[in-house]
């Protein structure tokens, strides 16, 4: 189903009325936001607060219970939610790149760091070896990867490497939107800094669309143009990251920013 | 001449719902309007609202009641309403706002945190640095740091970053969060020059400052935003 509102042009993104319910339990619950090209919007909030769900639902990872997701796609602006599972399937696989947390998820640990980011590129239609490693060797540069390390496997790689490089895998066949669940957790802070700089450099440099999800307020920061933040599944409050993060309006929103140490 | 700012009927207050719900109100009914190549110092007790007024201007705080007119590109656009994107644009081209202290960014360095505004306005890089370098050395920042992260830096220093970052790129409007606090005698020597001479060129500059010379040297008006000075209708603050 098409969908036709009046204005144009339609909006990379434009979620309506999302509620992922898990049997009784609510997920998230009448989400409604728009994402436009070139724009990173963070979702914040504490753990259980939906912010995940509502990225996987977004990702064609979980179905939904109700509402839209329009995505601006190359066979048009079409909604997620009632698409056919072969067409969906194919759009998330070539337009949407989806980093999570956890890497061992989003990468293949027995296959090497250039395969994985090669086997995207042939699953896209690539088949010249040489070009495939060149371009393998380029994107693990730009994520401070040594190309050296190219026929390493994954498993070898520290958490942080391992982060740059799913980052890298989803990059490399330029989809319209990137979806990324926490990827700075769980990494020391210095690492965590590496891996922020990267995306910094990336977003800045690429034009990236994103929704980043994060409980972390300074990586939101700095990352994101607009924040959305959540609670018990529903958007409490949402502008402009400074908005948010310097002049809060809404009582959870003035507890989260007001509850971070500043070292 | 056509003002570049229109500040029509702003009020703000906030609510601290974790600390008894306590208001404060910091602006009650403004209006003010800014021309080209004009100066003009806030100035007022701390609490007064001068830094929130500048960050309504930014649209870095919301804008609940009353409207903000900038002329972006010829076209008026009212900040309270914008649409993000060109809210984006507008920080981008029109207005620079030099905050109070440096957001210091690990791993990136001083010349880089410099010259960001020119590369986001697609400048090419070499030159980008060129005019990056310029303005570091005319704020005397030593030449062995400009390539290390300023997050190591002096208070001092890293307000002198702040201003180059904000002086690298013209401006229509520039807001400057007291620029001359910490700085050294020549450096304030140096930031009043650099002031001077986007005036002479055209920008808009509001500053708040507390130094009584740097007012008087600089203002072509000075706004007392004091709570006790709001007799005069329709504007909390009064023209001295």
């Amino acid at each position: 189903m098409t969908y036709m509102p009046g204005e144009k042009p339609y909006p990379l993104l434009s979620v309506r009325n999302l509620s992922k319910f898990y049997g009784k339990t609510m997920g998230c619950h009448e989400i409604s936001f728009e994402l436009g090209k070139g724009e990173v919007i963070g979702i914040v909030g504490e753990s259980g607060s939906g912010k995940s769900t509502l990225l996987k639902c977004i990702a064609g990872r979980l179905t939904t219970t109700n509402g839209s997701i329009f995505f601006n796609s190359s066979y048009g602006f079409i909604d997620l939610c009632r698409t056919d599972e072969m067409l969906l399937r194919k759009i998330i696989r070539s337009e949407t790149g989806f980093v999570t947390q956890n890497s061992v998820e989003g990468l293949r640990m027995t296959v090497s760091a250039g395969g994985n980011i090669g086997e995207r590129l042939m699953a896209g239609g690539m088949r010249h070896y040489g070009q495939i490693r060149k371009i393998a060797r380029q994107w693990l540069e730009t994520v401070e990867i040594d190309a050296k390390r190219m026929d390493d496997l994954p498993s070898t790689f520290s958490g942080g490497m391992q982060q740059r490089l799913q980052i890298a895998a989803n990059l490399v066949t330029d989809p319209r939107i990137i979806l990324m669940d926490e990827p700075t957790s769980g990494l020391d802070v210095s690492v965590q800094a590496r891996l922020i700089d990267v995306l910094r450099k990336l977003v800045a440099r690429l034009s990236l669309s994103m929704i980043l999800v994060t409980h972390d307020l300074a990586v939101a920061r700095l990352l994101s143009h607009r924040l959305y933040v959540m609670k018990d599944g529903r958007i409490v409050e949402s502008g402009l990251s400074d908005q948010i993060l310097d002049d809060p309006r809404e009582p959870y929103t003035q507890l989260l920013v007001s509850s971070i140490l500043k070292p | 001449m056509d003002p570049i700012l229109n500040i029509i009927n702003i009020s703000k207050d906030f609510v601290f719902h974790h600390q008894e719900g306590i208001r404060i109100k910091v602006l009650d009914d403004f209006s003010m309007r800014f021309f080209p190549g004009q100066a003009t110092v806030l100035t007022g007790p701390s609490g007064s609202g001068k830094s929130t007024l500048l960050k309504m201007i930014y649209a870095g705080y919301q804008i609940p009641e009353g409207k903000i007119l900038i002329r972006h590109k010829k076209e008026w656009v009212d900040m309270a309403k914008a649409l993000p994107s060109l809210v984006y644009e507008i920080r981008q081209h029109t207005i620079g706002y030099v905050s109070q202290f440096l957001r210091v960014l690990p791993r990136v360095s001083a010349l880089d945190t410099v010259i960001e505004p020119l590369i986001a306005r697609r400048m090419e890089t070499g030159k980008a640095e060129q005019k990056g370098r310029q303005i570091l050395e005319r704020l005397r920042i030593p030449e062995n740091l400009w390539h290390l992260s300023a997050t190591t830096f002096s208070g001092g220093e890293q307000q002198r970053i702040n201003l180059a970052r904000g002086f690298v790129a013209p401006y229509p409007l520039l807001l400057l969060d007291e620029p001359t606090a910490s700085l050294d005698p020549a450096n304030r020597k140096t930031v009043m020059d650099l002031i001077r001479e986007a005036v002479q060129d055209g920008s808009c500059v509001i500053g708040i400052f507390h130094n009584r010379s740097d007012q008087k040297e600089l203002a072509d008006r000075v706004i007392d935003m004091s709570p006790n000075m709001t007799s005069q209708p329709s504007s909390q603050a009064l023209e001295v």
